[in-house]
């Protein structure tokens, strides 16, 4: 492998692909990067084997080749080149890079032991706006499950349909889910996702990208001309959230955002850092907030309301209602409620972005 | 013919005698109590053969008149009551005349005693007769000579162990008066040989230190609480340490030591959650409480007393050693050197004991003591900028440096016993907060599980489990406790319902602890699970503010302290 190369275009593949390298793994060749020359330059790769992304950037490629690069180094020095151009060329398992008078010679890994890319194929015709979906994505993730037990919901539920997109993430607490319309081909897909991989999905592609879809039984690939993320999916049937978005919630709030979250911010200074309970009490025209922790103390709040329905008091985690409220895009958000025991919803007030966004909260309640 | 004939008083004295005497430790043990009683500060006790051929106490006390002395030797002669009213809150440890006459009455003895420096009177006496008298010389005190105890008995000679068997009971008797009379002067020779030399000490540690060696002494935590008209001291062992050495036992009742399975079995229930199942601690209490609440007229050895209260006495030593066992001195040290573990949030009040003077009487056996324990200073939570700054080793201890060494803590057992007392608080308050789900979760269960489940049912509820029957034996879960961000409260509940399966506990309250303790193991943080710096310190302050710190609920050490002479001695810097 011979080539040449702009240092702001190795800096810029090195950082497309670096933060898929696993930090710690028994596989000592995940911590390399796969460097391959191509018809259009150098593409380089990196895989933790549940994601992997690739992307291709501009070279003058001399004599083709490829091998493997430990990860961290090879970043380093390209942070550090002193000239605009990168001389790379290899033999064996041996890297040379020069640029200006620096030169390295660094210790890779034969190709062949990097794992190859899982085959997906791109058949199913279907495109996706990158923006579309990042909207999706940072609206939804933050409510995914770390727990173990239930495998299923560490991951994002990505629904295709053909007039619509859907995401959903819950951690059987709190549920977020946001659509929005669009044309994406003729069959109803459904996946779900590890964040991770949806974190790499937001992160690589600019907004206006159109975006292929490739599938296989057990792989969702997501392809822009240079770049390509390939995630596992995480098998097994996602609960049906749609039975549990209360439907029948005659109770409805409106709340101003800002004065929401800084309410709720100066409840949770004396709530339990544990379960950070604050109980709202609503009834026509004020919501009053109260916490009360053995050990630490107690604080009150009130805020003005639009409040139709019945008096209801309702305990939340806080934090989880911070959250929800943090990816709320408009300025008033609406709650609806049943009992103390029923989930509340929560949606963002006369919003007219084009997407459908609702998030669920299931309330804390005292044991008696 | 009459086969019923009223006893010569002599054979009564004898069969008598046996409930007092029953061997050589017994009498050495009325004869030094009676000792104590004349104001002795000083006992020597010479010892032959294991006390067959000869046993001698001497004392520096009172002594008698020659008259008093003679009347001594009959029984029901005591000069430390006068009246059955006097009974009430007895002082002394004899007082029912029992004892000189009955161990006279086996033996052959020689009461030589004298109430005034130099003139002194000796009697001699066989078998309950005196038998003869004379003037003599000695300085104030009395020293009684028991000869051939049980000569005149053979039933009782003949079921006497061997003299070393015999000796270690007489050895364990005069151990128990030296921890009962810390400022008494004690020395005892066994066949010529000086076996015990004891100067007074100040503490119940230093006595301690002066019978089985320094080293000894250190593995205890100091006991004080008052409860009521309650007053409990003395030393309990470590929870670490518990099950390395023998059992050592010593219970004093207002100064009188005896035996009462109760108030020993109330010590170790306070130790609960902090030992291992089957390890029983050394055990060291003065039980201090006003003369009319306990009856010590029970046992002719008074090794027994009754309460007249028992419950509040129980409850009294079991809150002293809970809370002698919550302070920081509990904790397990690296090595042998125990010191109280330096919390990083504690305030700067320390209690310095003054050293020991070093002129200590050490014989062969004993080693000479080196200045006690350091500081037992109580956590306090008010000052976070007094926490240093914490790391995660292995993702699993958390380690930070104290003033006097290095803290390691247990992440996974420190949060352990911190979710323990915190559920044991919530479930009795009934303040839990349950988490309702959102997908409700079905949960199959084998048919133990079950039955567990079902055992447990009410305090799942309190703790905020909201599980539903699902015919057969599967159950709906509506609603989880929230104990914290990390909590996975299915896996939780699986896990305890395995564990408590086909468990037999047998009492309801041994039940719901045991709940509790697995409800919070599983519960808690993992080791391996990684940590964030604001993690950690919740973690370190969380456990200093619960009340048994230095264990989790299975016994296990949660900190442990390398101690800065620790590490210079194994850097060869000292």
């Amino acid at each position: 492998m011979r080539l040449s190369i702009a240092r702001e275009k190795l800096q810029e593949g090195l950082s497309a692909v670096a933060s898929a390298v696993p930090g710690k793994t028994t596989l000592p060749v995940l911590g390399n990067l796969l460097l391959e020359t191509t018809e259009r330059g150098l593409k380089l790769s990196a895989t933790d084997l549940d994601v992997a992304v690739s992307t291709e950037v501009a070279a003058d490629v001399e004599t083709a080749g490829a091998l493997t690069l430990p990860a961290r180094k090879i970043t380093e020095i390209a942070r550090e080149l002193p000239a605009p151009s990168v001389k790379i060329s290899s033999s064996d398992q041996r890297a040379v890079i020069e640029c200006g008078r620096s030169k390295f010679k660094l210790l890779g890994m034969a190709k062949d032991e990097f794992p190859a890319f899982p085959a997906v194929a791109y058949d199913r015709n279907l495109r996706v706006k990158s923006g579309d979906l990042q909207r999706l994505i940072s609206h939804t993730v933050f409510a995914v499950s770390t727990e173990e037990s239930r495998p299923i919901l560490n991951g994002v539920l990505w629904e295709i349909h053909p007039s619509q997109l859907l995401m959903v993430a819950t951690n059987g607490h709190r549920l977020a889910r946001m659509q929005v319309g669009g044309q994406y081909g003729s069959d109803d897909v459904s996946v779900i996702i590890p964040p991770r991989a949806l974190e790499q999905v937001r992160r690589l592609f600019p907004a206006d990208e159109e975006l292929e879809i490739g599938m296989s039984e057990n792989h969702i690939s997501f392809r822009s001309p240079l770049t390509t993320v390939i995630s596992r999916v995480i098998e097994g049937p996602y609960p049906n959230y749609e039975q549990v978005i209360p439907l029948d919630n005659d109770k409805t709030a409106v709340i101003d955002r800002a004065a929401l979250t800084s309410a709720l911010r100066r409840m949770a200074i004396v709530a339990s850092d544990q379960t950070h309970r604050v109980r709202l009490s609503f009834n026509a025209a004020l919501v009053k907030f109260s916490v009360q922790t053995p050990d630490v103390g107690e604080a009150q709040d009130e805020l003005p309301v639009h409040f139709s329905g019945d008096p209801l008091e309702i305990g939340f985690n806080g934090n989880y209602l911070l959250e929800i409220l943090r990816y709320m895009p408009t300025d008033d958000v609406r709650l609806t409620l049943k009992g103390p025991e029923r989930a509340a919803t929560i949606s963002p007030e006369g919003w007219d972005g084009g997407a459908d966004y609702l998030c669920l909260l299931m309330p804390l309640r005292l044991v008696d | 013919m009459t086969r019923i004939a009223v006893l010569s008083s002599e054979v009564a004295d004898q069969i008598a005698a046996g409930e007092v005497v029953e061997r050589p430790a017994s009498a050495v043990k009325e004869l030094v109590e009676n000792a104590l009683d004349a104001g002795a500060s000083s006992i020597d006790i010479v010892v032959e053969d294991g006390g067959r051929t000869l046993i001698r106490v001497s004392d520096n006390g009172a002594g008698m008149d020659p008259e008093d002395a003679r009347l001594a030797l009959s029984r029901h002669a005591t000069s430390k009551i006068r009246s059955i009213t006097d009974l009430v809150g007895v002082g002394s440890f004899g007082f029912r005349g029992e004892a000189l006459p009955a161990i006279c009455s086996v033996s052959r003895l020689q009461l030589l005693t004298a109430a005034e420096d130099g003139t002194a009177v000796l009697v001699r006496a066989e078998g309950g007769h005196v038998v003869g008298e004379e003037s003599a010389a000695r300085q104030r005190g009395t020293t009684v000579t028991v000869g051939q105890l049980f000569y005149n008995t053979p039933a009782r000679r003949k079921f006497l162990r061997s003299a070393r068997a015999e000796w270690r009971a007489i050895a364990e008797t005069l151990v128990t008066v030296a921890l009962v009379r810390r400022d008494l002067h004690l020395t005892a020779t066994h066949d010529g040989r000086k076996a015990l030399a004891l100067a007074p000490s100040r503490s119940l540690r230093e006595r301690i230190a002066a019978i089985w060696g320094n080293e000894y002494a250190q593995r205890f935590v100091d006991v004080d609480a008052v409860l009521g008209p309650i007053r409990v001291r003395g030393l309990v062992e470590r929870p670490a340490d518990v099950g390395s050495a023998s059992r050592r036992i010593a219970l004093l009742i207002n100064g009188r030591p005896v035996r009462d399975t109760g108030c020993v079995r109330a010590a170790e229930s306070a130790y609960r959650t902090t030992l291992a199942p089957g390890l029983r601690p050394s055990l060291f209490l003065e039980v201090t409480l006003p003369g009319d609440a306990v009856d010590v007229n029970v046992h002719p050895a008074k090794a027994e007393v009754r309460f007249h209260d028992r419950w509040s006495v129980e409850r009294a030593i079991e809150f002293a050693v809970r809370r002698a066992l919550g302070s920081p001195s509990a904790a397990a040290a690296f090595g042998g050197i125990r010191r109280a573990i330096d919390w990083p949030l504690q305030s700067d009040v320390s209690i310095d004991r003054p050293p020991l003077p070093s002129d200590l009487a050490a014989g062969p056996l004993f080693q000479c003591v080196v200045p006690g324990t350091a500081s037992a200073t109580a956590p306090t939570t008010d000052d976070p900028a007094a926490l240093p700054s914490l790391r995660q080793l292995r993702r699993t201890y958390i380690v930070y440096e104290s003033d006097d060494g290095v803290i390691l803590i247990d992440q996974h057992s420190a949060h352990e016993r911190i979710l323990y007392e915190r559920f044991a608080r919530e479930i009795e308050s009934g303040s839990a907060t349950s988490q309702r789900l959102l997908l409700p979760e079905t949960v199959h269960l084998s048919a133990d599980e079950s039955e567990a489940m079902e055992a447990a049912a009410d305090p799942l509820r309190r703790l905020g489990f909201e599980i539903e029957a699902f015919g057969g034996s599967s159950v709906i879960v509506h609603a989880v406790p929230y104990p914290h961000r990390r909590f996975d409260a299915l896996r939780c509940l699986r896990e305890t319902l395995a564990s408590l399966a086909g468990d037999r506990v047998p009492t309801a309250h041994a039940r719901h602890e045991r709940l509790l303790a697995t409800v919070a193991c599983k519960a808690a943080i993992k080791a391996g699970d990684l940590l964030s710096e604001a993690e950690m310190t919740t973690l370190v302050r969380g456990l200093a503010s619960t009340s048994l710190p230095a264990h989790d609920v299975h016994g296990r050490s949660t900190i442990v302290r390398l101690g800065w002479d620790e590490l210079d001695r194994r850097f060869g810097r000292r």
